[in-house]
C-alpha cells in the first residue's frame, strides 16, 4: 500500500511538472485570425479598455454610440480603470494572451509590450487605408513605431503646463510672477510667499502655493532638457547622472525644510485627489490636457500658463503623445479593431466629444471639429499650445525599457523624501540602483 | 465481520484461510479505489491549481521572467538580490512588526472577551454573533475602504481624537500611524479565535475551579494555573493559525495604501511588495523567489512553535 501511494504521488508530481513546464513561458500569441479587410456586415464583438476617470468614461460611451451608428454590427464591450490599476491588469492579460482588441496605451510601457510581441502590428492596416494617417504629423506617428512595427498610434499630443487655482490665489492675495520669463527660483519664491501668507480654507486647512514638484519624474525630464541634457540616449541608456538628480531635488530643498510645500501626509490622505483639486493649493504643474479634469475635480476656475524655465524665457518644451491606441496581438478581429481605432482617431464627432481632454487631437479633422469657444476648456488648451508652440523646441524623449517602473520608483522615493525619511543623495543612489535592474 | 459471514454460510465448502484473506484484500482494494475515486476531483484541483503552480514557482524563482517572454535561467541571482534590496528589508520590518504586535493583541482580546462571554448572561448569543461578525467580513475590500474613511483627515477617529485633545490629522497620511491602524483592523477581527477559545473554555471541568476556590485561589491564580494550562491546546492552535494568517495580509494594506505600500513604505507588507514586483514591475522570477523565502520563514516559525509546544501545551489525557 505504501508503495502504491508513493507511486501515485510520484506520478502526479511528474504530470504536474510536465503540465506546468508546457504552459509556462508562453510562445508568442496566436496570429490574429481576422480578415485583412473589414466586413461591415459581419457581427463582431470587440473589447476595449482605457484608463481615466468617470468623465472620460462617459465620453467614450458617446463615442461608441457614434461608432455604432456607422457600424451597427460591431458590439464594443468596455471597461476602464485608474492609471495605477490599469497596468497590472494589462500585464496579467498579456501573460494569458488575452489583451483587449483595442486599448489605450502609453509611451512608458510601449517598449516592453512591443518587444515581447504583445501588440498587433497595425502597419498593414495603415497601408491599406483602414487607418488613415494622412493628416498626422509623421514625427508623431513615429513615436508609436518600434523596430519597424507600428504598434501604437498616438491619438493626441500634450505638453507640460502650469495650472493655477484662481480662487485660492485670490485667497492668498498673491499672483504668479510673469509666466513668460519666470525661472524655477522665481517659482520657489512664489511658493514661499504663498505659505507665509497664512491663509486658511473654509475647513481650517492652511493654503499653500503648491506641492513638491520634484516628485514627478516627467518634470525632472523637462528640467534636464532645459539644461541641455538629453535624458535618454538612443542606445536606451540614461543620459544623466546622480548629481543631476540631487541638483533637481535640491531645488525645493529649502522649501521642504521650512515646510512651505503642501504637506505630504494630507496629500496622501486625499488620494486620488490632491491639494490642488481640493482647493488648498494655488498651483500645480501637469500635462496640458489635465485642464478638463482639474476643472471638474476642483469645481473652481483653473487657468493654464507656461512652465518656469532654467534660463529666462527658454522653456525647451516637447510634445508628448499623450496616449496611443493599440491592439493586442492575440486579437481575433484585427480588421474590426483597426476600424474602431481609425474611427476613434479620425472621426470629427469623436473629436468634438473628447475635446482636448486627451490632449490636442493629432488628426486635423478632429482639431477642426473642436469649434472651441476661446473661453471654454478646449479653447484654453488649444490656445495654450498655440501660445507655446514656438517654445516647443525639443524632440519627444523616448522612454527607456522599464520606464513605468522607474517612474513609479521616483514617486515612491519622493514620498520618502517629503516625509524626511531619506536625503537627496540617498534618493539618487537608490533610484539608480533600481533603474539598473529595471532597464536590464 | 468476517467471522459473522463465516458463521452464517451454510454450504459445505470450507473457506480456507488464504481465500478469506483474498476476499479481505479485494474488498479493501475496492474500498481504496472508491476512496481515491471520490478524491479525484479534489486531487485534480490540488495538482493543477496548487501543486503544479508551486513547482512552477519554485522553478521560476531561479529565473528571470518578465511574464511575456520565456524565463531565462538566473541561478541564485534573485535570492542574493533580495538581501541588498532596501525595499525588501523594509517589507520584512513592516510585516514582522505587524505579526509580533498584532497577533498577541488579537489573541489577548479574543481570550478576554471569550472569558467574559463564558459566564452566563443575557443576550449571550447575540454578543457572540456580534463579536464574530467582523472576522467574517474583516478581510474584505469594502471594510478596508470603510476603515480608511474612518481614519482619514477629518474622519471619525480624527474628530474623536481632537475632542480628547489629540493633534489634528488623520492616520492614513501619517507613516507612523498607518501600521497601528492596520493592527487595529486585525485586532477588531478577534471574533474567530474568540469563538474557538469559548469552546475551549467550556470544556474546562468546573470542578477544577471549585477545588481551587476551596483552596483559596484568587481569580488571577485560577487563570494562571487552571485556565491557561487547560486551554493551552486551543491557545496553541489559535497562535499558530493567527501567526500564519498575519504573514499573509494583503487586501487591507493594498486598498488603504492604494497599492503603493505607502506613505513612505510604512504599509509595504511582504505580500504587497511581492505583488508589486511581480505584476507591476514584471519581475516574476524575483517575486517567486520572495514567495519561497516567505514559505521557508513561515515553515521555520511553525516548526519552532511546534517544538516549543512540547513544553507549554498540556493535552489532557496524557500523564494520567
Amino acid at each position: 500500500m505504501k508503495k502504491f501511494r508513493f507511486a501515485l504521488v510520484g506520478m502526479v508530481a511528474v504530470v504536474a511538472l510536465g503540465l506546468s513546464a508546457c504552459s509556462g513561458g508562453g510562445s508568442s500569441g496566436s496570429a490574429a485570425s481576422g480578415q485583412a479587410t473589414f466586413n461591415p456586415n459581419e457581427k463582431v464583438t470587440l473589447n476595449m479598455t482605457w484608463w481615466g476617470n468617470a468623465d472620460r468614461a462617459s465620453r467614450y460611451a458617446e463615442a461608441i454610440k457614434a461608432f455604432n451608428v456607422k457600424y451597427p454590427n460591431v458590439t464594443v464591450q468596455t471597461s476602464f480603470a485608474a492609471w495605477a490599476d490599469y497596468w497590472p491588469a494589462r500585464s496579467t492579460e498579456a501573460a494569458s494572451h488575452s489583451l483587449p482588441d483595442v486599448m489605450q496605451f502609453d509611451l512608458s510601457y510601449i517598449r516592453e509590450y512591443s518587444q515581447n510581441g504583445q501588440l498587433l502590428d497595425l502597419q498593414s492596416y495603415v497601408d491599406n487605408h483602414t487607418i488613415d494617417l494622412s493628416t498626422f504629423d509623421p514625427n508623431l506617428v513615429k513615436s508609436g513605431s518600434l523596430s519597424g512595427k507600428q504598434v501604437g498610434i498616438p491619438t493626441s499630443t500634450n505638453t507640460l503646463a502650469m495650472f493655477t487655482n484662481e480662487p485660492v490665489l485670490k485667497q492668498l492675495g498673491i499672483s504668479l510672477p510673469d509666466t513668460s520669463t519666470y525661472t524655477w527660483a522665481d517659482y520657489n519664491t512664489f511658493l514661499a510667499k504663498a505659505a507665509a501668507a497664512g491663509a486658511k480654507s473654509s475647513d481650517g486647512h492652511q493654503l499653500y502655493g503648491g506641492n513638491d514638484y520634484t516628485g514627478t519624474f516627467w518634470f525632472f525630464i523637462q528640467w534636464l532638457l532645459q539644461k541641455g541634457i538629453t535624458p535618454f540616449k538612443d542606445d536606451g541608456t540614461l543620459g544623466f547622472t546622480k548629481s543631476d538628480v540631487v541638483d533637481f531635488l535640491n531645488l525645493t530643498g529649502n522649501l521642504r525644510s521650512a515646510k512651505q510645500l503642501y504637506p505630504i501626509d494630507r496629500q496622501v490622505a486625499l488620494t486620488p485627489k490632491d491639494g490642488f483639486t481640493t482647493n488648498e493649493a494655488a498651483s500645480e504643474m501637469s500635462w496640458d490636457n489635465f485642464l478638463a479634469q482639474f476643472t471638474t475635480d476642483s469645481g473652481s476656475t483653473i487657468k493654464i500658463v507656461p512652465l518656469p524655465s532654467v534660463d529666462t524665457g527658454k522653456k525647451d518644451l516637447f510634445y508628448k503623445p499623450s496616449m496611443l491606441l493599440a491592439s493586442g496581438a492575440n486579437t481575433k478581429h484585427a480588421a474590426a479593431a483597426a476600424t474602431l481605432i481609425n474611427f476613434l482617431l479620425n472621426d470629427p464627432q469623436v473629436g468634438s466629444i473628447f475635446g482636448t481632454s486627451k490632449g490636442v487631437p493629432a488628426a486635423k479633422a478632429q482639431r477642426d471639429a473642436i469649434k472651441a469657444d476661446p473661453s471654454s476648456i478646449d479653447g484654453q488648451v488649444i490656445a495654450y499650445e498655440e501660445q507655446v508652440a514656438k517654445q516647443v523646441t525639443k524632440p519627444t524623449p523616448l522612454p527607456v525599457k522599464g520606464f513605468g517602473t522607474i517612474e513609479a520608483k521616483w514617486l515612491s522615493l519622493a514620498q520618502d523624501l517629503d516625509y524626511g525619511k531619506t536625503t537627496p543623495s540617498d534618493f539618487a543612489d537608490q533610484w539608480f540602483a533600481e533603474a539598473a535592474i529595471d532597464m536590464k | 465481520m468476517m467471522t459473522t459471514h463465516l458463521e452464517r454460510s451454510t454450504g459445505a465448502a470450507v473457506r480456507s484461510s488464504s481465500s478469506s484473506a483474498t476476499v479481505r484484500r479485494r474488498r479493501k482494494r475496492a474500498e481504496l479505489l472508491a476512496g481515491y475515486g471520490f478524491l479525484t476531483p479534489w486531487l485534480l484541483g490540488f495538482v493543477l491549481l496548487t501543486l503544479g503552480p508551486m513547482i512552477a514557482s519554485l522553478y521560476l524563482a531561479f529565473t528571470d521572467y518578465n511574464l511575456f517572454s520565456n524565463p531565462t535561467w538566473a541561478g541564485l541571482a534573485n535570492f542574493t538580490r533580495l538581501f541588498h534590496d532596501p525595499d525588501y528589508i523594509q517589507s520584512w520590518k513592516v510585516t514582522a512588526g505587524y505579526v509580533l504586535i498584532g497577533t498577541p493583541l488579537k489573541l489577548a482580546a479574543a481570550l478576554a472577551v471569550a472569558m467574559l462571554l463564558n459566564a452566563k448572561r443575557r443576550g449571550q448569543g447575540f454578543y457572540r454573533s456580534a463579536f464574530y461578525a467582523p472576522s467574517l467580513i474583516g478581510a474584505s475590500v469594502s471594510v478596508a475602504i470603510v476603515w480608511k474613511a474612518m481614519f482619514i483627515d477629518g474622519g471619525i477617529v480624527d474628530q474623536v481624537g481632537q475632542f480628547f485633545g489629540a493633534a489634528p490629522g488623520g492616520w492614513v497620511g501619517n507613516p507612523s500611524k498607518t501600521l497601528p491602524m492596520l493592527i487595529l483592523l486585525t485586532v477588531w477581527q478577534f471574533g474567530a479565535p474568540m469563538v474557538i477559545f469559548l469552546a475551549g473554555l467550556k470544556q474546562i471541568p468546573r470542578e477544577l475551579y471549585e477545588a481551587a476556590s476551596i483552596d483559596g485561589a484568587g481569580p488571577l491564580r485560577k487563570f494562571r494555573s487552571i485556565t491557561v494550562p487547560m486551554l493551552s491546546p486551543v491557545l496553541f492552535f489559535n497562535l499558530l493559525l493567527e501567526t500564519i494568517h498575519a504573514f499573509q495580509i494583503f487586501a487591507s494594506a493594498f486598498i488603504i495604501s492604494n497599492g503603493t505600500g505607502g506613505p513612505a513604505r510604512s504599509t509595504l507588507f511582504y505580500t504587497l511588495y511581492l505583488y508589486h514586483r511581480g505584476f507591476v514591475s514584471f519581475q516574476m522570477g524575483y517575486a517567486a523567489a520572495m514567495a519561497w523565502v516567505l514559505v521557508l520563514v513561515v515553515g521555520v516559525i511553525t516548526a519552532i512553535l511546534f517544538r516549543s509546544s512540547r513544553t507549554w501545551v498540556h493535552y489532557s489525557g496524557e500523564m494520567r
